[in-house]
């Protein structure tokens, strides 16, 4: 068989990338710091920084901890606002032919009405991920994403804001994931990204105190790879819009599972700090496979899992 | 990049020099900046470890770079491990090096412990750049006792005088480094000196007594958890204050490691 390069596009509900591998919000900056380590051109997609409609300093450190096989997190959204980000951050990242993905959350609707108006004036938007694993202050504090009906809301009221293609995060930190992927689809999702971080703490055993100012954090990398694949397996059995797979890919081997599992496309977040040429390694590695499996695109992958396990390897 | 162990020796108990091999082009470290290593394909531990610089040679087929270690967890631990010939990936060089000072006629350096790395390196720099010209290079060296003065005969190589503080008195003056730099900062002529230092927080918070209210110039290197080592995590965040007394943030590994010690909120 002649060496073709398998076909790696794919469309991520209205918005067509050119490979699976996007990077994941919170993990990339706004690109500068990467741009000496990775082909940015090469990238599916960039998801940057989440975005808020006014700045936030963020958390008091410190901020991070590792765990095993991962790190706990508790930067508390820090960013520039809105206005700064169209302004000052946005340029850089519109010099390069990839879209950039505007990741947004917000503490009432009304924000995040307002800043996906802001965004979708915006050049160089490509599209929105709406962070949904924030807390509603109107209604006592309770995470968006943690009920159906504000999910649903949050997820109404965006679409109605935007042309723009709007991606919804979920949080993981929920009793039944499916439901609020229904009700995000219901909402007029045009694809859903899933996991956001599992809540989780670390002790300091000899002082007998929190590791992280914030005490709870969250927690990413490899540890919680097999929850992450679980529900995306789980939700893209559920809902018919596109499914975004993020949680612990730190390979290609990785995003290919989540591959299989039904997601058209993956989100490579807490390997960049480690090896930050993770996202081009794993887009390799991908095409790498579907060579190996004989595979001229890589939609004839997604949604192949074989739960009965009856299929002889190839 | 992908370096190669060259040594990796125990100099004291839990105190080790580890040196590598790297491609000829990794760039030239600056004094003050810092390496993230790790080892390729490991999951655990994640991420790779900060340390300061605190040798860097170039030669025919490539460049040494050479750290100074305390094992204090897991990381450091599999680091101690690693043999001649083992793979290490080193990152960088990262992060805001010290503002030198070619003209300056007296340089005071200030370590505790660990933080003797990367003021050696700075020291050497110091060294080289004054050439036939006359400098004063000076060292206040603490630790918690003899044993643990790593590295003090390449300090002595260097700096015409070398101040030794043990906190159990084993060598040199007892107490805390900053004990004997306090009865001689009154000495120092702020015009013509700069004072650089690295060492634990506490010796920052001294230290920050002692400098306060005079115009002597003072540069830290100071050492935060660490996630990426490149800016892009914002979990390395230190606080600052500024004149008005507002606090604000900066990312250690970037506008950092080295700040001017009144910059820092150490409350």
């Amino acid at each position: 068989m002649k060496d073709v390069r398998p076909e790696m596009q794919v469309d991520i509900g209205g918005l067509i990338i050119k490979n699976p591998v996007m990077t994941a919000s919170g993990t990339f900056g706004y690109g500068e710091e990467y741009a000496p380590y990775v082909d940015i051109e090469r990238l599916g997609a960039i998801i940057a920084k989440g975005i808020s409609l006014g700045p936030r300093a963020g958390n008091k450190p410190p901020r991070i901890m590792e765990t095993p096989c991962g790190m706990l997190n508790a930067i508390g959204l820090e960013n520039p606002g809105v206005n700064a980000f169209i302004k000052e951050k946005l340029p850089f990242l519109s010099q390069f032919d990839v879209p950039v993905i505007a990741n947004v959350f917000a503490e009432t609707i009304d924000d995040f009405k307002k800043v996906t108006e802001l965004l979708s004036k915006a050049r160089g938007v490509a599209g929105l991920e709406i962070n949904i694993s924030c807390p509603n202050v109107k209604k006592g504090g309770i995470i968006f994403g943690s009920d159906p009906d504000m999910a649903h809301t949050v997820t109404k009221e965006v679409k109605c804001q935007t042309d723009l293609p709007v991606i919804i995060k979920l949080t993981p930190n929920v009793t039944d994931i499916c439901l609020i992927a229904k009700s995000v689809e219901e909402g007029g999702a045009d694809a859903i990204s899933l996991i956001n971080t599992l809540t989780g703490i670390s002790v300091d055993i000899e002082r007998r105190i929190p590791h992280l100012a914030n005490v709870t954090g969250g927690l990413s990398g490899p540890a919680i790879k097999p929850v992450a694949l679980r529900m995306v397996w789980q939700v893209a059995k559920r809902v018919k819009v596109p499914v975004i797979g993020i949680g612990g890919i730190v390979s290609a081997s990785d995003a290919i599972e989540f591959l299989i599992v039904g997601a058209r496309a993956i989100q490579v977040g807490t390997a960049s700090f480690f090896n930050p040429s993770a996202t081009v390694d794993i887009i390799d590695g991908i095409e790498g496979y579907l060579k190996r499996h004989k595979m001229a695109d890589v939609n004839d992958l997604i949604g192949t899992f074989d739960e009965e396990g009856k299929r002889c390897s190839d | 990049m992908n370096g190669t162990v060259v040594k990796n020796n125990e100099i004291c108990a839990g105190h080790f020099f580890l040196s590598i091999k790297l491609p000829a082009s990794f760039k030239t470290p600056m004094p003050g900046q810092f390496v993230m290593t790790r080892e390729r394909g490991r999951i655990d531990p994640l991420l790779g470890r900060p340390f300061s610089v605190y040798h860097f040679e170039r030669s025919e087929d490539g460049a040494t770079v050479a750290i100074l270690y305390k094992v204090v967890g897991k990381g450091t631990l599999l680091l101690s491990r690693l043999g001649e010939g083992d793979f290490l990936e080193v990152m960088g060089p990262y992060g805001r090096a010290f503002d030198i000072y070619p003209e300056v006629g007296r340089i005071v350096f200030i370590c505790g412990g660990i933080g003797v790395a990367p003021i050696t390196y700075l020291a050497s720099h110091c060294r080289g750049q004054s050439g036939t010209r006359n400098v004063d290079l000076t060292c206040y060296y603490g630790a918690s006792k003899a044993e643990n003065l790593v590295g003090i005969e390449k300090i002595k190589e260097i700096c015409s005088d070398v101040f030794v503080s043990t906190d159990d008195g084993s060598a040199g003056y007892e107490g805390p480094v900053t004990k004997k730099f306090a009865e001689d900062v009154s000495s120092y002529e702020p015009g013509t000196t700069k004072i650089y230092a690295c060492g634990p927080r506490p010796m920052f918070e001294q230290l920050s007594d002692l400098v306060a209210g005079t115009p002597l110039s003072c540069q830290i290197l100071i050492e935060e958890r660490m996630a990426c080592g490149l800016g892009a995590c914002l979990g390395c965040t230190v606080l600052l204050r500024d004149n008005e007394g507002q606090v604000t943030h900066a990312r250690a590994c970037m506008e950092g490691p080295v700040f001017n010690i009144r910059d820092i909120h150490l409350g």
